[in-house]
């Protein structure tokens, strides 16, 4: 019987093998260059957001509806979830500290170093990473698909001027004030776990000795650094948001994703660099 | 006068515009026609600067929007009113605030006049008195009218209209067609609209443009648009179900 | 001055009216998790379903999950740096990191990044459907939108969530491991025997167990948040919000209470 001429031979192994992976180069290549893309966009809101500061172009009074939706509303969520956490901690250390010297009265003292440097800002962060995050995509996102944004910028505004640049210093100030307030509900929270579980001295655990400008500095830095991260990226989210409940699912999930990285990222980098500038000071 | 000269836009390997000629005279009454995601409301958007065309020029009386940033656009969205296919009202704002945002974005008129200018808009679009409500209490049809109101506040030269009638009765669509054309006949606006509903849309322009998979198949009048030469349009017009028509 | 009162006493309530009643709609829909799934019946789980959640939810989400780990592991390594320069305590490293990790730090980040990974695109794909009148559409078909769609969903959740946490901790050792080389020149083998010796089973258990309660939480929290959406895109969006909140200060409150009781 004669071969029928339509069929292409069957390719081998080798070659389907090499075409599999090819496809496969093909699509982490491209997963490389959205995210390369992305990255550089990002990058774009992030000066454009700076820029827009000394535009001008933002509602009045916008500003402050920000404070107080990204603050004021976030008071008790932060209170919540950090005192449960310090409380937590403190209850963790002082059983790994029993098992090992059986010597309580450090815990305080090694603590508010660590709450004023890291815990008190990065931990408030991760938590408005899923609220103020996820509000802002959310936010931005609906206006994106039901093209109030396209309307805003048909009426000659630049949506970064009018839905981030306010979102971004409400943002910055509300995580400073929150930090300081979740560091000091966290401090507050474990020395009274330490006290009423443990019996540690209140005077004892509330000493501020090792505490170090270099500490404040540092957990100031963090609180901005990420207080500027989050509306940025979570703005960007919203604002590439497409189709129309889905696309408004899809970029609030990616805003929480999104900022809770950047924040981990961001504290990474700012420790390392901090331990390497001024560790000595640190201790 | 609107130029357009071999615009291409793609999404992704989905090509939305395959090659867009159009020239809009100042003044013109055109409408845009199309089966759904043919294209139109992406060539309304590249019209306005909204979406930036791969390939191609779009000029505004010889200004090229493709070479502009969106702060060197200002100047020239300013000339333009835009009703979106949803409204796009702010839904932060009050009905009134969103006619005169145009108004107060742009400057140099004073609070009275603005408030009388935006009684008086929506007055005629049948919305009188309800400045102070929120989009969120209008009705479907409402929301156009108050979207139609807001597109022409500041008496732009070219009013672009996306779907000015989708969702709505057949007398409401009536009224709005009554609108818009004592609007172009009092400011003598160019004025493009963009419909799935073609006989509507044909008592209202002077012209129609047939978008299909991108690509512009009849330009002509509104007139002579059912006996068309191309088999698509004749199809699609007279809503007929044998034919080349894809989908 | 009256005003303000009236005004703050009206949104302290207002709040509480709200929390009281999440919390109910959480507890009911816990209720009917439970009542799909106990007496356990091969009619209580679709099967399909669960295999296709376990998928998405558990395979997709290692990438982050690895990473996050790994920078918790790092960060807390880093943070231990200088008390283990102070203390030249070179052995002491890995057991300082490693016992935050495993037991607080590393499910807390994990079931977070989950929460928002996971969790909210639950939220949204649930919410979406109901917006888009797709349960009612099931209803229509007799089919019970709890076991079909969320019993299998929290379950996926919970097998996956803790095996996401097994596979986080031994990352977030490596990124302890690696950071400590790298910042204070610990050998590996040093950190291995100071992680072997020093941290007991428990350690390990005590994150997971947790991590189990997470799932839950996140689970629950998120598929209410999606089933009682109301108005279009905008309340998808609110509900993703509410949902990763709520799924916050579940695992926080969880965290609490679990680590009193396992002591």
């Amino acid at each position: 019987m004669p071969p029928t001429p339509t069929t292409t031979p069957r390719p081998g192994l080798v070659a389907r093998a090499a075409a599999a992976a090819a496809d496969r180069v093909e699509a982490v290549g491209q997963v490389a260059v959205d995210a390369v893309r992305a990255a550089v966009e990002l990058w774009g809101v992030f000066v454009s957001t700076i820029a827009g500061i000394y535009r001008g172009g933002r509602p009045r009074g916008e500003i402050v509806r920000q404070l107080h939706a990204i603050g004021n509303r976030s008071l008790l969520f932060i209170t919540v979830t950090l005192g449960f956490i310090g409380m937590v901690m403190i209850y963790q250390a002082c059983m790994q500290f029993m098992r090992v010297t059986g010597d309580l009265s450090q815990i305080g003292l090694q603590f508010l170093p660590l709450i004023v440097s890291d815990f008190g800002p990065t931990l408030t962060a991760m938590m408005l990473a899923t609220r103020v995050g996820a509000g802002i995509a959310a936010e931005i996102g609906s206006m994106k698909v039901t093209e109030q944004v396209d309307a805003l910028r048909m009426s000659g505004v630049l949506p970064v001027d009018y839905l981030i640049v306010p979102r971004f210093v409400a943002s910055i100030v509300m995580t400073v004030v929150l930090s300081t307030l979740g560091g000091a509900v966290m401090y507050l929270a474990g020395g009274l776990t330490a006290h009423y579980q443990f019996g540690v001295n209140t005077e004892l655990f509330f000493d501020p000795e090792l505490l170090r400008p270099a500490h404040l500095i540092l957990g100031l830095t963090k609180a901005v650094a990420y207080g500027a991260a989050i509306p940025i990226v979570s703005g960007f989210c919203g604002l590439r948001a497409q189709g129309s409940s889905e696309g408004v699912g899809t970029a609030t999930t990616a805003a929480v994703i999104g900022s809770s990285f950047a924040v981990l990222l961001l504290d990474l980098i700012l420790s390392v660099i901090a331990f390497v500038l001024f560790g000595e000071q640190l201790r | 006068m609107i130029e357009l000269a071999a615009v291409k836009k793609r999404f992704g390997r989905h090509v939305v515009l395959g090659g867009i000629d159009l020239e809009i005279p100042t003044g013109a009454c055109l409408g845009i026609i199309g089966p759904a995601a043919s294209g139109k409301s992406v060539l309304l958007k590249v019209m306005s600067g909204l979406l930036r065309p791969d390939t191609g020029t779009v000029k505004i009386d010889g200004a090229d929007l493709t070479s502009r940033s969106e702060e060197g656009l200002a100047p020239v969205r300013a000339r333009i009113g835009f009703l979106f296919q949803n409204y796009a009202l702010f839904d932060f704002m009050t009905v009134g605030e969103n006619v005169a945002f145009p108004l107060t974005r742009r400057g140099g008129v004073p609070a009275d006049e603005i408030t009388a200018r935006v009684a008086a808009r929506l007055r005629a679009v049948g919305l009188g008195g309800n400045e102070a409500k929120l989009p969120s209490e209008l009705s479907g049809g409402m929301k156009k009218r108050v979207g139609i109101a807001r597109a022409t506040i500041a008496l732009p030269e070219i009013v672009i209209y996306d779907e000015p009638t989708a969702g709505l009765d057949p007398v409401t669509t009536s009224k709005v067609y009554d609108l818009l054309r004592a609007d172009q006949q009092s400011t003598g606006a160019t004025v493009i609209a963009v419909s799935s509903d073609v006989d509507a849309l044909c008592r209202f322009v002077d012209t129609v443009a047939f978008l299909y998979q991108g690509v512009i198949r009849y330009q002509g009048p509104a007139a002579t648009l059912a006996d068309a030469p191309d088999p698509v349009v004749r199809q699609f017009v007279r809503g007929e179900l044998e034919g080349p028509l894809e989908g | 001055m009256l005003g303000f009162v009236e005004r703050t006493v009206t949104q302290v309530g207002t709040t509480m009216v709200t929390i009281a009643r999440e919390v109910g709609g959480i507890v009911v829909m816990t209720a009917q998790v439970l009542r799909a799934l106990v007496p356990p019946s091969p009619a209580s789980l679709d099967g399909r379903e669960l295999v296709k959640n376990l998928h998405k939810m558990g395979n997709r989400s290692v990438p982050i999950v690895a990473l996050t780990a790994f920078f918790a592991g790092a960060l807390m390594l880093v943070q231990s740096a200088p008390f283990v320069e102070k203390l030249q305590a070179h052995a002491l490293a890995g057991w300082a990191s490693g016992y935050a990790v495993l037991r607080e730090i590393g499910p807390i980040l994990i079931a977070l990044m989950f929460s928002g990974r996971v969790g909210a695109n639950n939220t949204a794909e649930l919410g979406t459907m109901t917006v888009t009148e797709q349960l009612d559409g099931l209803r229509a078909l007799a089919i019970d939108p709890v076991r079909y769609l969320i019993v299998p969903r929290v379950v996926a959740m919970m097998v996956m969530l803790v095996a996401l946490t097994v596979i986080g901790d031994l990352v977030s050792l490596v990124g302890a491991a690696v950071v400590g080389k790298a910042l204070l020149g610990i050998e590996p083998a040093t950190f291995y025997h100071s992680v072997v010796d020093n941290l007991k089973p428990g350690d390990f258990l005590h994150g997971v167990y947790k991590s189990i309660a997470f799932g839950g939480a996140i689970a629950i929290t998120s598929c209410y948040f999606g089933v009682t959406v109301k108005g279009g895109a905008v309340g998808v969006g609110k509900a993703v919000n509410a949902a990763v909140v709520a799924a916050a200060v579940s695992v926080m409150l969880l965290d609490f209470f679990m680590t009193y009781w396992l002591g």
